[in-house]
């Protein structure tokens, strides 16, 4: 049994806001809970994807869990070590083994270094190399993910997305990343790129025995990269476990819509459309006033067949995450 | 046999001069289609591949400086017949040296001049356009409700402002926005990004055109969204039996709107032909690159088994240097001996393989 490199426990993270200028000076702060207490943990050499809409807080995971953002409470405990608490020095040695990559190719690179010295400046921070040293590892790491060699003197706007997505891969294994956060590494990527990156990445990881925590909103990709898969409505985890359960014998509503949104947009006859259960009302949802109960309660397609019963709408019985079968867990009332 | 065609695409070129590079950016190289009355044209290609310019092209978009066009496109419907691109050309002089087109010489006045000429009474009223990004489509300052009476006041007989707000609420109950009337007066950033690009379809159909142009309109949505906005298309396109040009890299947005299909690549079509020969499974008879773009999508079968991808090698083509031989070549993987020294020579042209299907490439021409 591969031991747990990582932990999250009850990690909330509430941004705040002011409006005006008046609010400000009442003290009277907003808060938005863009993670509400979520909880899960990866095993070495792992992928676990984390799949949601747009706005869910997928991203303000992984800059959490990573410490690029300070949690409002929680813990996460990477190798037995809660990083919530550690300084900022004592993170900089960590950093060396958990990194990130950025959904943004042309904002995760700088515009004014060539390739070679974006490679060398992440080599430095993390390991004395002599230069002959440090030529020799990117060598290596240009043949890891598959770069030719004649890339090192360009510009990274020199180069296609699926090469500066290859080169930001290159840095995060550069300073000998363990665990990686891998946040839509292939949005804003052509289907023909993405399969590259994807093949890249699940290589990479056989080869290199690489954790991931693999946040996307394409949900074949997530399928497909994953183990485990930890669906995420508002800031919450409403179902987690092993990817092919997810995908096909989901226990809750949203997850199932999710899905079936993806067959039903995939089959390319009109007339084989899936059974659809999306009775319920898609409107906005508010994100400063979620709500009370169960948060997909609103737009839920069971909750309308049930009758609205109140069990979802109650602030004191907002559903939790329960163990079903075999590990996998979910938050509903009504599962499916 | 295909029915009459509303819009005729012929030999389509959009080039874009760019002064520091010295040479055309050819971004449309040679389009050829044709979109009959009633059905939808699925356009698909990855990005760069000029989808969005040939619909920019058609709309008479294509009008800031570096922007050069040529070919024809013919427009006929019962009540106008057109051809949009008429007396661009005079407006455009090339100033070469030694073969080498060294400038553009355009007088922008003109150009604009001649293309409000061509587009009057066509633009909103005829062929009317969903784009890309909503949320920026929209005029931020004004109420959603405001944009689609000034559209409906500007292109239909309804001029009188109550009855051009009526028609503009029944469009937007039309494309199933909540409380229409409430909606109304909402500003774009109070609607959530599938809410603005029903008001794009509402404000789009409110003036019932011929010809719909959509955009890439489910990109940047989130994916339920995406499938609500395509039944909605869908559910539309029966019950009005609007004409369609719908242009995406999401193949399976394409399969599920589209009649026909046409597959684009560096500027020019690869394939076309009906939808469900162009996008079926099987190898047999496509273009390579429509093979493997459907290869390289993971198929439920690769997902379930966790399979390696079918990942196209090589990267999109650069539309500066296009190669003199066929666009595809330097990443086919279906090249052989036989044909390989004119896959690398000479570049195929579009032709019928089968009734309605067009191909090109060399594998099928003996």
């Amino acid at each position: 049994m591969s031991k747990t490199i990582l932990e999250v426990v009850d990690l909330k993270k509430h941004f705040t806001h002011q409006r005006g200028i008046f609010s400000a000076l009442q003290e009277k702060m907003r808060s938005i809970p863009a993670v509400d207490g979520v909880s899960f943990y990866l095993k070495e050499n792992e992928t676990v994807g984390l799949v949601g809409e747009s706005g869910c807080g997928k991203t303000t995971i992984g800059r959490t869990i990573l410490r690029l953002e300070r949690p409002t409470s929680g813990k996460v405990i990477f190798d037995g070590r809660d990083i919530t608490l550690l300084s900022t020095d004592e993170l900089r040695g960590l950093r060396g083994r958990m990194q990130m990559i950025f959904q943004d190719l042309d904002a995760a690179l700088n515009p004014k270094m060539r390739i070679r010295d974006i490679l060398t400046e992440a080599i430095g921070v993390h390991h004395r190399l002599t230069d002959a040293e440090t030529e020799k590892r990117i060598a290596e790491l240009l043949d890891q993910v598959n770069l030719k060699k004649s890339k090192l003197t360009n510009f990274p706007h020199e180069l296609s997305g699926g090469e500066k997505r290859r080169v930001g891969v290159a840095r995060v294994l550069s300073v000998g990343a363990q665990f990686i956060v891998a946040d839509e590494p292939t949005s804003a990527l052509d289907v023909s790129i993405q399969a590259q990156v994807v093949n890249l990445l699940r290589d990479l990881q056989k080869r290199l025995g690489l954790t991931f925590l693999f946040i996307s909103h394409d949900l074949r990709v997530v399928e497909l990269m994953s183990h485990k898969v930890a669906v995420m409505y508002l800031g919450k985890i409403v179902e987690m476990g092993m990817s092919d359960k997810i995908a096909r014998a989901p226990h809750h509503p949203y997850t199932h819509i999710l899905w079936s949104s993806l067959t039903e947009k995939q089959s390319r006859e009109v007339a084989k459309r899936a059974v659809s259960v999306q009775a319920g009302r898609w409107g906005v949802f508010d994100f400063e006033r979620p709500a009370a109960g169960c948060r997909f309660a609103p737009r839920c397609p069971v909750y309308e067949s049930k009758g609205r019963p109140a069990v979802c709408t109650e602030p004191a019985t907002e559903p939790q995450l329960v163990e079903l079968d075999g590990g996998h867990r979910v938050a509903c009332h009504f599962p499916l | 046999m295909m029915a009459e065609p509303l819009l005729a695409i012929e030999d389509l070129r959009t080039y874009f001069y760019s002064r520091s590079k010295r040479a055309f950016i050819r971004s449309v190289d040679g389009v050829s289609l044709a979109v009959a009355k009633g059905e939808t044209l699925g356009i698909v290609g990855e990005s760069g591949s000029g989808k969005s310019i040939t619909a920019m092209s058609v709309m008479g978009l294509v009008s800031a400086g570096p922007g050069v066009i040529s070919g024809r496109i013919g427009f006929r419907s019962d009540r106008v017949e057109r051809q949009l691109l008429e007396g661009l050309d005079t407006c455009v002089a090339l100033r070469r040296e030694g073969g080498r087109v060294m400038a553009v010489e355009k007088d922008d006045d003109r150009w604009a001049g001649q293309v409000e000429k061509n587009m009057t009474g066509i633009r909103g009223r005829e062929i009317s356009m969903i784009f890309q990004n909503p949320k920026q489509s929209l005029n931020p300052f004004e109420t959603v409700g405001r944009q689609i009476t000034e559209a409906i006041m500007l292109h239909t007989s309804h001029k009188i402002e109550q009855e051009a707000k009526e028609k503009a609420i029944e469009w937007l109950d039309r494309v199933k926005i909540d409380s229409p009337r409430l909606r109304f007066d909402n500003h774009p950033f109070g609607l959530s990004g599938g809410m603005c690009q029903r008001a794009m379809i509402a404000m789009a159909l409110s003036c019932e055109p011929h010809l719909l142009i959509a955009d890439e309109p489910t990109t940047g949505l989130d994916a339920t969204i995406q499938s609500k906005i395509v039944d909605l298309l869908a559910e539309l396109k029966s019950e009005l039996g609007i004409t369609t040009m719908l242009i995406s890299h999401d193949i399976g947005i394409i399969g599920r709107l589209s009649d026909t299909v046409a597959v684009m690549y560096g500027g020019t079509v690869v394939e076309s032909g009906p939808a469900k020969d162009v996008l079926s499974c099987s190898p047999e008879g496509k273009h390579p690159y429509t093979a493997a773009l459907l290869a390289s999508i993971p198929s439920s079968d690769a997902v379930r088994e966790k399979g390696h991808l079918q990942a196209i090698e090589g990267d999109v083509l650069d539309t500066i240097n296009i190669p003199a031989g066929c666009r595809f070549y330097g990443r086919c993987s279906r090249v052989t001996d036989k044909i390989r020294e004119k896959c690398d020579k000479q570049e195929p042209d579009l032709r019928e393989i089968a009734s309605g299907r067009r191909v090109r490439c060399w594998l099928y021409f003996e």
